[in-house]
């Protein structure tokens, strides 16, 4: 069982999709390649099913030029052993309770049957996860998760109390558009707008930990609101300018801590030094800037001015520090 | 044109350049020294046809530089997934595939030579029995077809399992296909499944989402059957330095594997082994691991394991340290200044980020933290994103301490310390 395997492969998923209706014709093919495939499927695949000399033959032309399918039925669509197995570890995962009730967990492993988990959690540590995970077991978190979860499928208006990262009381009219979950937090959060008078006032992020009370009012948000303008609306103003040396592999360590961030590289031929404009949630800010200063004197923020500011304050305080412990030789 | 096609054959060649377009995001075509041009432009297209729109293209005097440019934590499907997708097969696979499951589709319980009189006399596909014994075999073992043996023959029909029906059976595995397909273990797989039932992920973003990591999910299940069957494996790997230079054989090792380790934070992973040569563990990054095969199986892999169980709580991350077994190590300490009152979220970081270290309040503001790791040195990338607020380190080692302080005076010097040239 490999799930590198044709059986699994984009073409074979197009064929598949094609094959349900029992006759089509060229510009169906063409237009689902076009729009299913990879950029340059479209100079491969469809000449395996238009009849023609490199045909498969899996389609024949009819009398009026279409394409039916030699086929009597849609495809099946089949599980195969690996997404079975991989279902079976799934089940064992205490996330699932969040979708669904234990009763249809315990039918679904019934229905798996024998099948060997592709996995066990054992198999796997996390290294550097942080402490205060959710709480996935909590009946009030799950309740929390799942109303939060339908909201965002019906973009209903919910109202929430919770916990603000500072400790306050908050509560208020929200619209949430999407869930964000954090491997390295293991929290969930939503994006949501908060609403006054019905109209958005201001672009948030909540803890699904930190709700202490959520309801569906009801009624549904219609004005329409797109995730690329939630982003925006977070997004920095001006990206982080990094120059990464390459003392202590310094760049490869760089370039794979920072992976996951929107960013545009530059090499220095002359120096070997690499600069990167990175790309950040204004709210991550003390985040990003802690991660930079772990890199020590390997890479140096250029800009923006705010941020240098920042980490040129943290560096000299510990520097007074140094200096104190230097004084009565405390640091050895 | 001629002789390109945007299907693979081989996974572990693909994999090598995703991450060099992905990780470094600037090579041009003459830093991929390793190939020939032909395989850098074939590769290339490749990735530029998988990954669509989010490849970046830019002009340097050196050349035009290629990188893949993705803000991970902002899109709802993992892009590299489509190396996966990407098998090449030949037209009887495609055919069969198709055929068999059209012949078998209604309950039926065949045996081969009635599967191919219909392939011929139902589709007018002539093919003869070993091709399709063959195919048959293969799709018993990817659990899409059950073989059932009746005397002396063998009859096949198709598993009952359907994924649309379990969607509609089983309330909430859509969603939780949603989630799982995005996050690890092997959120390809779940993709997989969405993409059978024509469904995508329209609820969830995943922050410090490690995208590459879905390359290295084509050696984990070989990695965790040989730690289930107690055995040995036989690694290949190349390291970080000879990445570059053309011995593309890289190094052989048999280890005993132990456990798949994962980092959220650096965005590496590892498989922590045995090695019995040099007997002590070790964990190499599973994206420096070419290939894994299974081996002999290993006689003491309980005492083993017990030893590695006892190991690593010790580690702060994965280093084992040099020494050989657990003996004595010179606990290192750390205090820190946080405003009670005022910041009590640094304290709150402390305790959250703490890992196997034990944390006690010293005096008024103070914390001290107590790490009994193997090596000391791998906790000091953590404890400076405390710069600021490290008061004092003691024990550990004279040079982790040494070189903290002068990368302080180095970074002070950068920074311009009061008088910060760049910020004029």
């Amino acid at each position: 069982m490999n799930i590198f395997s044709e059986i699994y492969g984009t073409y074979f998923r197009i064929t598949a999709k094609l094959l349900e209706k029992e006759v089509t014709d060229e510009k169906t093919i063409r237009d689902t390649v076009m729009h299913e495939g990879f950029k340059d499927t479209v100079l491969f695949l469809p000449q395996k099913l238009i009849p023609g000399s490199e045909s498969t033959g899996l389609f024949k032309r009819t009398e009026d030029g279409r394409l039916r399918r030699i086929t009597n039925d849609p495809p099946v669509k089949l599980l195969t052993g690996i997404q079975k197995s991989w279902l079976k570890s799934k089940l064992a995962d205490p996330r699932i309770r969040l979708f669904m009730n234990d009763d249809v967990i315990a039918e679904l492993n019934e229905k798996l049957g024998e099948i060997s988990p592709l996995y066990r959690q054992e198999h796997f540590r996390f290294t550097d996860r942080f402490a205060d995970s959710d709480d996935y077991l909590d009946e009030g978190y799950i309740s929390h998760f799942r109303t939060a979860l339908k909201a965002v499928k019906s973009r209903s208006i919910v109202y929430i109390d919770f916990v603000s990262g500072h400790g306050r009381q908050m509560s208020g009219k929200f619209v949430l558009l999407k869930m964000e979950y954090s491997p390295k937090n293991d929290k969930f959060r939503a994006y949501c707008f908060l609403l006054r008078n019905d109209r958005i006032k201001s672009s948030g992020i909540i803890n699904i930990g930190r709700i202490t009370n959520i309801f569906d009012t009801g009624r549904v948000f219609r004005t329409p609101v797109s995730i690329d303008d939630y982003f925006l609306s977070r997004k920095c103003t001006a990206p982080a300018v990094i120059k990464v040396t390459s003392e202590r592999n310094g760049v490869e360590r760089f370039m794979t801590e920072f992976a996951s961030y929107e960013k545009h590289t530059v090499r220095d031929m002359q120096s070997g030094e690499y600069t990167v404009e990175l790309w950040y949630d204004e709210q991550d800010e003390t985040e990003v800037l802690i991660r930079l200063l772990s890199f020590g004197p390997v890479i140096e923020i250029m800009g923006p001015e705010h941020l240098r500011e920042k980490a040129r304050q943290r560096i000299r305080k510990q520097y007074e520090f140094i200096m104190q412990n230097d004084g009565n030789g405390t640091s050895e | 044109m001629a002789g390109f096609s945007e299907l693979i054959k081989n996974f572990g060649k693909t994999r090598d350049y995703i991450r060099d377009f992905f990780i470094y995001g600037c090579k041009v075509r003459s830093d991929f020294d390793r190939k020939s041009l032909r395989t850098y432009s074939d590769e290339k297209r490749r990735v530029e046809s998988w990954m669509g729109d989010y490849m970046r293209y830019d002009e340097s005097v050196r050349g035009r530089s290629v990188s893949i440019s993705v803000d991970s934590g902002h899109i709802p499907e993992n892009p590299l997934y489509n190396a996966f997708y990407s098998k090449s097969f030949t037209d009887n696979d495609m055919v069969l595939h198709f055929l068999l499951m059209d012949i078998l589709s209604d309950g039926k319980c065949m045996a081969l030579k009635d599967i191919v009189d219909e392939l011929n006399n139902e589709y007018s596909m002539l093919l003869d029995e070993q091709t399709v014994r063959n195919k048959l075999k293969e799709y018993t073992q990817e659990g899409l077809i059950i073989s059932e043996k009746r005397g002396k023959t063998l009859y096949y029909s198709l598993s009952s399992d359907r994924a649309d029906e379990y969607i509609s059976s089983f309330e909430g595995l859509d969603d939780a296909l949603k989630f799982f397909s995005e996050t690890q273990h092997f959120g390809v797989i779940g993709n997989s499944i969405l993409k059978t039932v024509g469904l995508n992920n329209d609820l969830f973003f995943i922050k410090h989402n490690y995208i590459i990591h879905t390359l290295e999910d084509i050696l984990i299940p070989e990695i965790l059957n040989a730690i289930d069957e107690k055995r040995h494996i036989t690694l290949r790997t190349f390291s970080a330095k000879s990445r570059s230079v053309t011995d593309d054989m890289g190094r052989e090792a048999q280890v005993v594997p132990m456990q798949i380790l994962i980092s959220v934070q650096t965005g590496r992973r590892y498989l922590a082994a045995y090695i019995p040569a040099v007997r002590r563990f070790t964990a190499f990054r599973l994206d420096y691991i070419k290939t894994i095969k299974k081996s002999t199986a290993c006689e003491d892999y309980d005492e083993l394991k017990d030893k590695y169980e006892n190991n690593i709580p010790h580690c702060f991350g994965v280093s084992f340290g040099t020494r050989r077994d657990t003996g004595t190590v010179t606990p290192m300490k750390i205090t820190f200044y946080a405003d009670e009152e005022n910041e009590p979220h640094i304290l709150e970081r402390l305790l959250r980020e703490k890992r196997c270290c034990t944390l006690e309040k010293r005096g008024e503001n103070l914390y001290t933290l107590t790490a009994d790791v193997f090596d000391p040195n791998e906790m000091m990338q953590w404890v400076k994103t405390f710069i600021g607020r490290i008061v004092k380190i003691e024990g550990g080692t004279n040079d982790i301490i040494q070189r903290f302080n002068d990368d302080i005076i180095r970074m002070e010097k950068m920074y311009g310390g009061d008088r910060d040239e760049h910020i004029q």
